[in-house]
């Protein structure tokens, strides 16, 4: 997957733990480390819009673009 | 041309709704249809594991036991023709109905563990379908080989009592074994779904 969750950095950052974040947005600490290790097919917009409104950031603050050799085809090989 | 609405004759059309057209019975998890039938194929997996193994047993007792006088009756029910029953004969006859047996044994083996995840509520899981591809190839195997057997009985044992199988015999049963491949790639697909609806956060 090319899409990179800057999660960890942005909770550097904001001074904040996964699991207090976790309590804010309502989401469990298991869910939010899948996104955080980029593990995460997809995000809810729902979830999205709470973790920015909770860490005052922009969509593009958490997500990062890195395309790597083979990407476009990971979906068709699982 | 302007029709009257059906309220304002009096007519009130039914309304479709999830509501009615669920079933009256539930049919997966912990005391529903699925777990009826699980305990049904319990009984059934015991019942045809005692066969299978009484008829091993016999099929191991039929390489010793002396058969010098026995004969095979072969009769289409007005007048019989004896042929000596032979070892090949008896270990053939004996081997098939075992196979038959053992194959349907192991189709109620994962058919069970099929129905355990129902009972759970759990059905999309990548071991189900491979549970069901398995099961699709038995049917194909048990099949063709019952096929074949009674082709050879037919064509040897018993010509011109038996009727020769055709082709159009084995329609019914491959359009089942289709069935159950194709049951297995929707579990797939769902088991697909499942996953990437757990990560989605």
């Amino acid at each position: 997957m090319a899409i990179r969750v800057q999660l960890d950095r942005i909770l550097a950052e904001r001074r904040m733990s996964l699991t207090e974040l976790a309590d804010r947005v309502g989401v469990t600490v298991a869910n939010l480390s899948i996104l955080k290790t980029g593990k995460a097919r997809a995000v809810r917009f729902s979830t999205l819009d709470a973790l920015c409104r909770e860490l005052d950031c922009q969509p593009g603050d958490l997500l990062a673009h890195e395309p790597g050799p083979g990407d476009a085809f990971d979906d068709a090989e699982e | 041309m302007h029709l009257p609405k059906l309220a304002s004759i009096g007519i009130r059309a039914p309304r479709l709704s999830a509501g009615n057209l669920r079933t009256p019975l539930r049919t997966l998890g912990p005391g529903s249809v699925s777990s009826l039938l699980k305990i049904a194929l319990d009984v059934a997996y015991v019942l045809l594991a005692l066969i299978t193994g009484v008829l091993l047993l016999l099929w191991v007792a039929s390489i010793f036991i002396p058969i010098d006088n026995l004969n095979v009756t072969v009769s289409d029910g007005a007048d019989g023709r004896q042929m000596p029953l032979t070892r090949p004969l008896l270990l053939f006859g004996v081997g098939a109905i075992t196979a038959y047996f053992g194959g349907f044994l192991m189709i109620l083996r994962g058919l069970r563990k099929i129905f355990r995840t129902l009972t759970l509520g759990d059905p999309f899981q990548p071991d189900n379908v491979r549970r069901l591809r398995q099961i699709g190839l038995i049917l194909a195997i048990v099949t063709g080989g019952v096929w074949v057997a009674q082709g050879l009985v037919a064509a040897r044992l018993a010509p011109g009592v038996m009727e020769p199988q055709g082709v159009s015999d084995l329609l019914t049963p491959v359009f089942s074994i289709l069935v159950v491949f194709v049951l297995a790639e929707v579990f797939r697909e769902g088991a697909r779904l499942r996953r990437e609806s757990e990560l989605t956060i």
